[in-house]
């Protein structure tokens, strides 16, 4: 089983990523796994598990039961960061989210600091998707929460000298859908695109007119959702592009949607994989300096795939699209 | 690391008290029944270091006082100190807080409780949690509720000086305020403990309130 993965840009040149892997999802030997592709020869190395469940007990001095869930990125300085879940008690809803970086391109990671997000025993904090970077430095975690409640949220983050400052703001209440994709319009403006587990299935948008500060009840657009993690991305061009199952009720396919009007309307451009009884799950974007558009997702829980596409096959797949 | 220190200590504190009150209690028990000598400050030496030697226990290389910590690594100050509170007085038998002082401890638990939990998981749009991260209106609420309880000589006040200094020195793995005022088993055991006033002041025989 492999599953949630999740690519960065390294300072030097070259891509990390970071996924989960074991006998099964939430098993004991299930380990984060970390593998860096060259940028000479394209070639991923071979993964290597950088947080088990034995480093997290060891580092966070506490029982953990299952980890899970990594979500990397880097900063302006090279660091590279994941944030992870992992859970002493009950399912994923009992998960507490950690965070541990990298001045050394993955060789060696700092101990991991956990994160106190919820009053409640600290319960029930995950995340799926890439922050955001704010100009004062800090972070804009989209993450969420699905204990009794199921919303999205915001973390705050800001690493201050050897300290790791973590805030957090409420995205909306109840059962609104989550594992939010933040997708940034402009210095003050945002949308958050949602999974939803409600009927009718549909993918969920909210917008940010304050940096994601406060945000509009989620509205559903006209994409379905089959209960299943999304991500989108905005362009260096401005147009926004989201990966998604394009299905209320399966995993069977994983396609591209873009946008030229902040998410007001979408249009199919591509479909990446299609399979009767597939597993296409989980994708997550990001664009390189360079242009080109990676994607990492879930091939049916056995595998991680990486897709390159550059710039030109966009606009040439979006006008062919609106011909 | 001195943080990472600081925070595991104190995450500890209020589960050794606990079981201090615990073998408290057994240790009462025995001498009711055996003829137990050891009492006051000798006793509370020997059960604080038997306590301590049960929360280092190793299980799975794991002490005892982490395997709480996996549940619970954010125990409130007034829970901490309520307990405190508790073995002194059960230790030395002088009281230490009156039944005022226990009501408002108990009622700040159990309001704050179903302030703040039912809306923090999801209930409404508003999030209390967020007032503790930075100065709020939770902060100015529990300053004008301290100032009153010191004006009333409540003792309990001096509890929510304790929690507004430890989050000053940030003693807990939290950073945010409502961490150190509250927690769910604080909130459990004031709800518990104002409903037993209740019963008990409604009973034909009344009892001033007291400690748990």
């Amino acid at each position: 089983m492999s599953h949630v993965a999740s690519i960065a840009e390294l300072f030097g040149g070259g891509l990390a990523a970071v996924w989960y892997a074991g006998s099964r999802e939430g098993a004991g030997d299930v380990a984060i796994y970390f593998s860096v592709q060259s940028s000479d020869d394209g070639r991923w190395s071979p993964a290597r598990a950088i947080v088990t469940r034995a480093s997290a007990a060891r580092e966070l001095r506490r029982y953990i039961k299952k980890v899970g869930n990594p979500v990397l990125f880097s900063d302006a300085e090279g660091r590279l960061w994941i944030i992870y879940v992992t859970v002493s008690i009950g399912g994923w809803s009992g998960s507490s989210l950690n965070v541990t970086m990298s001045e050394d391109e993955g060789r060696t990671w700092t101990r991991s600091r956990r994160l106190t997000l919820s009053p409640f025993f600290n319960l029930s904090e995950l995340v799926k998707n890439a922050p955001v970077a704010l100009s004062d430095g800090g972070w804009a975690v989209p993450i969420y929460h699905e204990f009794i409640g199921r919303f999205p949220e915001m973390l705050w983050l800001e690493h201050r000298g050897e300290d790791i400052v973590a805030t957090k703001s409420r995205m909306s209440a109840g059962w609104y859908g989550y594992q939010p994709a933040l997708t940034p319009i402009d210095a003050g403006r945002a949308l958050a695109l949602l999974r939803d587990d409600d009927a009718p299935r549909t993918v969920s948008m909210a917008r940010s007119e304050d940096a994601g500060h406060t945000w509009s009840a989620p509205e559903r657009i006209d994409l379905p959702n089959p209960d299943s993690g999304l991500d989108a991305i905005r362009l260096t061009d401005g147009r926004l592009l989201l990966a998604f199952n394009d299905s209320p009720d399966g995993r069977e396919n994983l396609r591209l949607a873009m946008s030229v009007d902040e998410g007001r309307t979408w249009s199919r451009i591509a479909t990446l994989v299609e399979e009767r009884g597939g597993d296409f799950s989980y994708p997550f974007l990001i664009q390189a300096r360079g242009g080109d558009v990676h994607l990492v997702y879930t091939w049916q829980r056995k595998a991680i795939k990486h897709i390159v596409f550059n710039p030109a096959w966009l606009d040439e797949r979006w006008s062919r699209t609106t011909r | 690391m001195i943080r990472d220190f600081v925070t595991t200590f104190f995450s500890a504190v209020c589960p050794w008290l606990a079981l201090v009150l615990c073998l408290q209690r057994l240790a009462e028990g025995a001498r009711a029944r055996r003829g137990f000598r050891l009492r006051g400050a000798g006793l509370l030496v020997l059960i604080g270091v038997v306590a301590l030697a049960v929360m280092l226990i190793r299980i799975e290389s794991v002490a005892i006082a982490r395997w709480i910590a996996a549940v619970n690594a954010n125990f409130s100050v007034p829970l901490t100190a309520a307990l405190a509170v508790i073995v002194y007085e059960r230790a030395f038998a002088r009281p230490v807080f009156f039944p005022s002082d226990w009501t408002a401890c108990w009622s700040f638990g159990a309001i704050g409780s179903v302030a703040l939990y039912p809306l923090a998981l999801g209930l409404s749009s508003v999030d209390p949690y967020e007032w503790g991260w930075r100065f709020s209106p939770l902060f100015v609420i529990v300053a004008v509720i301290t100032g009153w309880l010191l004006w009333k000589q409540n003792r309990f006040a001096w509890l929510l000086l304790l929690a507004a200094l430890a989050f000053h020195l940030r003693l807990l793995e939290s950073t945010n305020y409502w961490d150190y005022l509250l927690d769910p088993i604080y909130g459990l055991v004031s709800m518990v403990a104002l409903t037993r006033q209740w019963i008990t002041a409604r009973a034909p025989r009344r009892v001033p309130p007291g400690p748990l």
